[in-house]
C-alpha cells in the first residue's frame, strides 16, 4: 500500500504541476473539493486558490481494535487523493491506553509524531508542555463544517484550551451516561426479592445473590457484584468508575468535588472514608467476584456472560446490542437485567456516577504546521464531517453497506447480509467511525437497533440508555480541564494504591489512624497546592465563582 | 574448563613463538619491553595486526552494529544530565546537571523502589539457584536415562513462554474464580485466595513463577558442568569408600563452582534488574507497594509521563551501579575463587 | 557403578522422587492451559474434576478455530516467521566472526574488543536513546527494526567465544602450517566443529525474536507488520480503547479458553523444535563462558 500511495502522490504531484504550469486549469480542481460541505458555509478566502497536494499521516483511534485495519483499495483513499489531491497515511491504533501513550510518546521523543492524531489527556497536556502540539484557532474558519459539527460544545473546547488557545480537536467523547447500575431482575424475582432502593438493601439482596443459588444450578458459583478498576483520566481514579453507585451513595464519587460549595478533593471528605468501609466489607464478605481487581474489561465481560453476577455497572452497549448480548442470552436464556436506580446511602444521597462531557482528543502536531500542511489537514477534516465523507467513514458505501430510509434513518433494507456495514467483515471499513460519529438519533438508531432473544423477548438498547440517563448524576465535566501536577505519577499511585489496598486487605479494618497517615501521605505529595492550582483554573474557566 | 590436554593456551604460546621467530631473543628477557625500541615495537605489532587482517576485516560488521546500536544510543544518553526537548534536539537541548538523579533519589518512593528490586534481585538468585543446582545434579545423578530425558525437555518448555503468556497460565492457576489452587482450597474447607492482588502473597508468587519457569533452563549450565567433570574422579572416590553426598559434596558441587561463581557475577552486574517484564505484567495496583521496581516505575514516569530525561539517568545509574559491582566481585573472584568472567 | 548398595537404592529412589515431583509441578500448569482451551462454553457445570480431566469427546475446537480464521491471524504468523528467521540468521552472521576473534588471544587489541563489547552490556542507554538512533536511521516501520536494533546478544558472544576456545587446536594449527588464512580456519576447520553451538545459540536467538512483542510495539506503526504476539496481546488483553461495543469478534468460546488457546499457538512451535536441539545444549556447550 505504501508504494501504491507513493506513485500515486508522485502521479499527483506532477499533475499538480502540470496544473500549476498552465494556469487555466487552476479552477477545476477546487470547486470539486467544495461541492462535499455544506452549502450554508462561508468561505473563509474569496480567492479560490490551487489545491496543494500534501500527504497527511494520521493515527486515529480504531473503533473496533480485533478488526482490520482498512484496505489498501479503501475507497475513500481514492476519494481523497482525487477530489482532495490528500494521500492518506493511515494508522489505526489498537491494544490499550499505555500501549498508545508509549507509542506517542516515543515518536515525540524523535520529535516525529503524526500529523493527525488520537492522544489522551494526560499525554495531550504534557505534548503541549513540550512546544509539539500545535493551537488550531486558526484552522478552525477552514473548516467551518466540521467545527459547527465537531467544535463548538463550549464545555468540550475548554479541555483543549490552555491560556484562551485551543491546542487540539475534542471530538464528542461519549455521551456522559452510557454506564449504569443494572440488577438480574430474573434472579430477583427467582429469590421473592424486591428491588432495593438503599445501599443496605442492595447489599442484603447481594448477600441472598452470593448465598441462594439464584441460578438454580445447585452450585454456590454466583456473586451479588461484579466490577473490576477502570480509570481513565483525572477524574476517575482510586476504585475507578464500576463503583461510581456506591461511593455515590455517600456523596463521594469521582476523584473530585466541583461544586462550589464542596469543591476539592472527594478523599478528604469523611464520609469517603465510610464509603471505603461498605466497598471493603463487601469484597471481605466474597459478595464481590473475587476476581475483580485483576479484571480486563474483556474478562469482566465474558464472566456476566456466564452469568456470574446480578449487580454491576456496564456500558448500555457493551449490555445490550445484539451481538453483545447473546452470549449471555445463550448462556442464560431467562436472563434479565434491567435499570436500577442508585441506591441511597445513610444521608439519603445517591448518584450513578460521574457525568462528564468527555472528548476524543485529536491533535495536531506543531511540525505538520511548521511544514505547511495546515490547510491541507482542515480540508480533510472538513471533508469528514461533509455528507460524503461522514457516511463513508461512519458507514460505508450507500446501497452496498447500508441504505436510506425515507427519513433519512440507516436501514439495511436491500443490503447483502455479508456485507451490511455491521457485519463482522465489514469491520474495518468503519475503523475511523468514531472520528465522525456526533450522536444524531440517526446514528443512535442505526448504532443500536432494537433485537430479539432467542425466547422473543425485544431487548432495546436505548432504552436502557433513557433509563440510566434518568438517574440521578454526578456532574464533573469541570474536573475534566484540571491538568495533572508534575508529580501525578507519584501521587496517583499513592491514592490508587493506597484506596485499593484499604479495600483488599480482608485482615485488618480500615483504622482511623492509617487512613489519617494515608491523607498525609497524599498531602506530603502536594496535594494542598494542586486543589488550589484546580480552584485557579476552574475559576478561570468559570466553573467556579 | 579442564576437558583435554591441550588447549587453545597452548596455541597462544605456539603463536608467540612463530612471532619470535622473526623478532629475535629479547622478547624472553624480561623487561623486554623497555629494551625494544618503540619502532621495533610497532613494526612487531603491525606485523601482528597484518597477520590477522582478516580477522579484523569479518569481525568489522559486528563491531559497526555496537558502535551503531550501542554507543550512539550511549552518545544520546546525554539527555540525562539535559532537560531533553525533542524540537531541540538532543544535542541542542539545555545542560541541568544531575537535577534528575536528584528527582529520582528524592522521588517518594525511592526508598522503596530500591527495596523491592534487591528483593526480587537477590531472592530470585538465593532461591533460584539452589533450585537450579539441585535439580542438575538430581538430573545427573539418576540412573534412568528416560526420566532425564523427559524430566530435561519437560523442565525446560516453560522458558519458552512469553510472561504475557505466564499471566494466562498463572490466571489458570492462581485466579480466585477459576484457578486450579483455589478450586481446591475452596473444595477442601477455605475461602479463595487472591494470589495475585493481595501484597502478602504477590512477592512469593512472582519468585516461585520465575523459578517455575527458569530453573529447567538454567540447569543446561549447571548440568553441561556436571558432563565435564571426569568420571575418573567420581570412580576414585567411590573406590576411596565416599558416600553419594559426599561425592556431591567433595567433587560435583566444586565442579560447577566456576559456573556459579559466573552466574553470580552476571547477576550481580544486573542487580538492579529485577525483571522487568516479569512484573510489568504480573502487577496491579493494589500490590505496588511490594510490586513496583525501578524498571516499572521508570517505564511509568518515563515512557507514560514523558519524563525521558528521567528515565535515561536512571538507566545510567543503574548501569554505574552494576558497572562497579561487576568490576569489584569479578576482582574478588579473581583472587578467591580463580575464576573471572573475563 | 559395581554394587548395588542400600544407600545407593535410597539415593535413587530420592532423586527420581525428586525429579518425577519435579516434572508435575511444571505440567500441571501446562496441562491446565491445554484443557482450558478446549473446554466447551458452560462446561463447568457438569465438571469434577478442576478442569483437569475433560473428556476427549467433549473437547470444544471453538477457540482454535476463532483464533485461526481471524483475518490477520495468517499474516502475523508470517511477520512472526520473518522476524525469527530472519533475525537469528543475521544474529549468528554477527557473533560467530566476534566470538571467533574474540576466541583468538594473539590478536592485537582483543582486551581493548573484549572490554569494549562488556562495557555495553552493563551499560545500556535506554529506551529512548536507542529508539532515537532506530528512528534515525529510519528503520521504524520495517520488520528490520525489530531485529537489527538487538541483532548480538553479549551473553551468546560469551558462551559462543568459549566453545571456540574449547575446541581442539590441533586440527587448526595443522591447518595453520599448511599455510590456510584465519578466515579459512573458520571455515574450513572450526565452523564444521561448531554445529552444537550454533544450534543452541540459534535456539536461544529464535526464541527471543518469536517471543518479542515489546519492540514491535515500539518500533512499528504499520499494523500489518505486527507479529503474532502482539495480535495476541491485543485479541486478549486490550480493547480499552472501545467505550461502544456495538460488534464483538469471539464470542462462540469462552473468553478462557481463547487465552489458552493462544498460550498453546504461541508456545506450539519453539517447543516442537527445541527437543531436537536439546542433546546439544550438553557437554561442551555450554560451560565455554567460564574461563579456567
Amino acid at each position: 500500500m505504501r508504494n501504491i500511495s507513493k506513485h500515486l502522490f508522485l502521479a499527483v504531484v506532477i499533475m499538480a504541476l502540470l496544473l500549476s504550469a498552465c494556469g487555466t486549469a487552476t479552477t477545476v480542481a477546487p470547486t470539486v473539493a467544495k461541492a462535499t460541505t455544506a452549502p450554508d458555509v462561508v468561505q473563509p478566502t474569496a480567492e479560490p486558490t490551487e489545491i496543494q497536494p500534501a500527504t497527511i499521516s494520521m493515527w486515529a483511534a480504531g473503533r473496533v481494535s480485533e478488526a482490520d485495519d482498512p484496505p489498501a483499495d479503501w475507497v475513500v483513499y481514492d476519494i481523497l487523493e482525487e477530489k482532495l489531491k490528500i494521500t492518506l497515511d493511515l494508522v489505526v491504533m489498537k491494544g490499550g491506553n499505555d500501549d498508545m501513550n508509549q507509542k506517542i510518546n516515543t515518536a515525540a521523543a524523535a520529535n516525529d509524531l503524526p500529523d493527525l492524531f488520537f492522544v489522551n489527556r494526560d499525554a495531550w497536556y504534557a505534548l503541549v508542555g513540550q512546544g509539539m502540539i500545535a493551537p488550531v484557532d486558526d484552522l478552525l474558519p477552514l473548516m467551518p463544517t466540521r467545527t459547527a459539527t465537531h467544535y463548538s460544545d463550549p464545555n468540550r473546547n475548554r479541555l483543549v484550551t490552555i491560556d484562551g488557545k485551543m491546542y487540539g480537536l475534542p471530538d464528542p467523547g461519549q455521551i456522559p451516561t452510557t454506564d449504569g447500575l443494572v440488577i438480574r431482575k430474573d434472579w430477583l424475582d427467582k429469590l421473592g426479592l424486591a428491588m432495593p432502593k438503599t445501599l443496605d438493601e442492595l447489599i442484603e439482596v447481594a448477600r441472598a445473590f452470593t448465598n441462594d443459588d439464584p441460578d438454580g444450578n445447585g452450585k454456590n458459583d454466583t456473586y451479588g457484584f461484579g466490577a473490576y478498576p477502570e480509570m481513565a483520566g483525572v477524574p476517575e481514579n482510586g476504585l475507578g468508575r464500576r463503583f461510581d453507585y456506591i461511593m455515590g451513595a455517600f456523596g463521594v464519587s469521582g476523584m473530585w468535588n466541583v461544586t462550589q460549595d464542596g469543591f476539592g478533593m472527594n478523599v478528604y471528605n469523611p464520609a469517603f472514608l465510610d464509603a471505603l468501609k461498605v466497598v471493603r466489607q463487601i469484597n471481605v464478605e466474597g459478595l464481590i467476584t473475587p476476581d475483580w481487581p485483576t479484571l480486563k474489561k474483556d474478562d469482566f465481560r465474558a464472566n456476566w456472560k456466564q452469568g456470574q453476577w446480578g449487580i454491576m455497572r456496564e456500558n448500555f452497549a457493551a449490555l445490550s446490542t445484539k451481538s453483545n448480548y447473546k452470549d449471555f442470552d445463550a448462556n442464560n436464556p431467562e436472563g434479565e437485567w434491567v435499570v436500577l436506580p442508585p441506591p441511597t446511602g445513610p444521608a439519603g444521597l445517591s448518584s450513578e456516577g460521574l457525568s462528564n462531557q468527555s472528548a476524543r482528543i485529536y491533535a495536531i502536531s506543531q511540525k505538520a504546521i511548521d511544514e505547511g500542511k495546515g490547510e491541507a489537514i482542515a480540508r480533510f477534516l472538513d471533508w469528514t464531517a461533509g455528507d460524503e465523507g461522514y457516511y463513508l467513514l461512519g458507514f460505508g458505501v450507500k446501497g452496498e453497506n447500508y441504505n436510506l430510509d425515507a427519513n433519512g434513518y440507516i436501514t439495511l433494507e436491500g443490503i447483502d447480509p455479508a456485507k451490511a456495514w455491521t457485519a463482522k467483515e465489514m469491520q474495518p471499513y468503519t475503523q475511523l467511525g468514531n472520528f465522525v460519529y456526533i450522536f444524531t438519533d440517526v446514528e443512535l438508531k442505526a448504532r443500536y437497533p432494537e433485537h430479539q432473544t432467542a425466547n422473543g423477548r425485544t431487548i432495546k438498547p436505548l432504552d436502557f440508555l433513557a433509563g440510566f440517563t434518568a438517574q440521578n448524576w454526578t456532574e464533573c465535566t469541570a474536573s475534566g480541564i484540571i491538568n495533572p501536577p508534575d508529580n501525578w505519577g507519584d501521587l496517583q499511585t499513592r491514592y490508587n494504591e493506597g484506596i485499593q489496598a484499604f479495600v483488599l486487605d480482608v485482615d485488618n479494618e480500615i483504622t482511623q489512624e492509617a487512613w489519617d497517615a494515608f491523607l498525609a501521605d497524599l498531602k506530603g505529595l502536594g496535594t494542598d497546592d494542586w486543589v488550589a492550582d484546580a480552584r485557579d483554573i476552574l475559576t478561570g474557566a468559570g466553573y467556579l465563582k | 574448563m579442564k576437558k583435554s590436554g591441550v588447549d587453545r593456551p597452548s596455541s597462544i604460546s605456539q603463536d608467540d613463538n612463530v612471532t619470535e621467530k622473526t623478532a629475535a631473543q629479547p622478547a624472553l628477557v624480561p623487561n623486554a619491553a623497555i629494551e625494544i625500541p618503540w619502532r621495533e615495537k610497532f613494526r612487531r605489532l603491525w606485523r601482528a595486526v597484518w597477520r590477522h587482517r582478516w580477522l579484523y576485516i569479518i569481525v568489522l560488521p559486528s563491531v559497526l552494529f555496537f558502535v551503531i546500536f550501542k554507543y550512539w544510543p550511549l552518545f544520546n544518553a546525554q539527555i540525562a544530565f539535559k532537560d531533553f526537548k525533542p524540537v531541540l534536539g538532543v544535542v541542542g537541548s539545555p545542560w541541568v546537571g544531575l537535577k534528575h538523579l536528584e528527582a529520582f533519589f528524592n522521588s517518594y518512593y525511592f526508598s522503596r523502589l530500591i527495596g523491592n528490586t534487591l528483593f526480587y534481585s537477590i531472592a530470585g538468585l538465593i532461591l533460584g539457584m539452589p533450585t537450579a543446582i539441585i535439580l542438575a545434579i538430581a538430573l545427573y545423578e539418576t540412573r534412568f536415562n528416560m526420566i532425564r530425558s523427559i524430566v530435561q525437555t519437560g523442565a525446560y518448555i516453560p522458558h519458552f513462554l512469553s510472561w504475557v503468556i505466564m499471566f494466562g497460565v498463572l490466571l489458570t492457576m492462581l485466579s480466585p474464580s477459576e484457578g486450579l489452587i483455589n478450586e481446591i482450597i475452596k473444595a477442601t474447607e477455605g475461602k479463595s485466595i487472591s494470589f495475585l492482588t493481595s501484597p502478602k502473597y504477590f512477592r512469593w508468587v512472582a519468585i516461585f513463577s520465575n523459578i517455575w519457569k527458569e530453573t529447567g533452563w538454567s540447569t543446561i549450565l549447571y548440568y553441561a558442568a556436571l558432563m565435564g567433570i571426569e568420571t575418573a574422579l567420581f570412580e576414585a572416590a567411590s573406590v576411596d569408600g565416599a558416600s553419594r553426598l559426599q561425592r556431591i559434596w567433595h567433587i560435583s558441587l566444586p565442579g560447577i563452582l566456576p559456573v556459579i561463581m559466573i552466574v553470580t557475577l552476571l547477576r550481580l552486574g544486573h542487580i538492579l534488574d529485577a525483571g522487568f517484564n516479569e512484573i510489568f505484567v504480573l502487577y496491579s495496583v493494589p500490590v505496588y507497594s511490594v510490586a513496583d521496581i525501578i524498571d516499572t516505575w521508570v517505564y511509568r514516569a518515563g515512557i507514560l509521563e514523558f519524563k525521558y530525561s528521567l528515565a535515561t539517568a536512571v538507566g545510567m545509574f543503574k548501569g554505574v551501579i552494576g558497572l562497579v559491582l561487576l568490576v569489584v566481585s569479578n576482582q574478588l573472584a579473581k583472587r578467591w575463587a580463580r575464576t573471572s568472567l573475563y | 557403578m559395581p554394587v548395588k548398595s542400600r544407600e545407593e537404592i535410597v539415593f535413587q529412589i530420592l532423586v527420581n522422587t525428586f525429579l518425577i515431583v519435579f516434572l508435575l509441578i511444571i505440567l500441571v500448569p501446562m496441562w491446565r492451559v491445554v484443557m482450558m482451551s478446549v473446554t466447551p462454553l458452560g462446561y463447568a457445570a457438569e465438571d469434577t474434576s478442576f478442569g483437569m480431566l475433560i473428556p476427549p469427546w467433549k473437547w470444544s475446537i471453538e477457540a482454535y478455530k476463532q483464533l485461526l480464521t481471524h483475518p490477520n491471524f495468517l499474516h502475523a504468523v508470517w511477520n512472526s516467521v520473518q522476524i525469527t528467521v530472519l533475525g537469528t540468521s543475521l544474529s549468528l552472521i554477527l557473533t560467530v566472526p566476534l566470538a571467533y576473534v574474540l576466541s583468538i588471544r594473539t590478536l592485537p587489541g582483543r582486551n581493548i574488543l573484549i572490554n569494549f563489547i562488556l562495557l555495553t552490556y552493563l551499560f545500556s542507554a535506554g529506551m529512548i536513546p536507542t529508539f532515537l538512533v532506530v528512528h534515525d536511521l529510519g528503520l521504524t516501520d520495517h520488520l528490520a527494526a525489530v531485529f537489527v536494533p538487538v541483532a548480538i546478544g553479549v551473553y551468546n558472544v560469551l558462551l559462543m567465544k568459549g566453545f571456540f576456545e574449547g575446541l581442539p587446536v590441533e586440527l587448526e594449527e595443522a591447518a595453520r602450517l599448511d599455510g590456510a588464512s584465519e578466515l579459512q580456519v573458520l571455515i574450513q576447520i572450526i565452523l564444521p566443529l561448531s554445529k552444537p553451538i550454533l544450534l543452541t545459540i540459534g535456539l536461544f536467538y529464535g526464541v527471543f525474536y518469536w517471543n518479542e512483542f515489546f519492540y514491535p510495539i515500539l518500533y512499528l506503526n504499520d499494523n500489518d507488520l505486527m507479529p503474532l504476539p502482539v495480535l495476541l496481546r491485543n485479541i486478549l488483553m486490550a480493547s480499552s480503547l472501545n467505550e461502544y461495543v456495538e460488534y464483538d469478534a469471539f464470542s462462540n468460546a469462552p473468553i478462557q479458553s481463547l487465552k489458552a488457546a493462544g498460550v498453546f499457538i504461541t508456545m506450539l512451535p519453539m517447543v516442537a523444535v527445541y527437543p531436537f536441539i536439546q542433546r546439544y545444549f550438553t557437554k561442551s556447550t555450554l560451560t565455554g563462558s567460564v574461563k579456567q
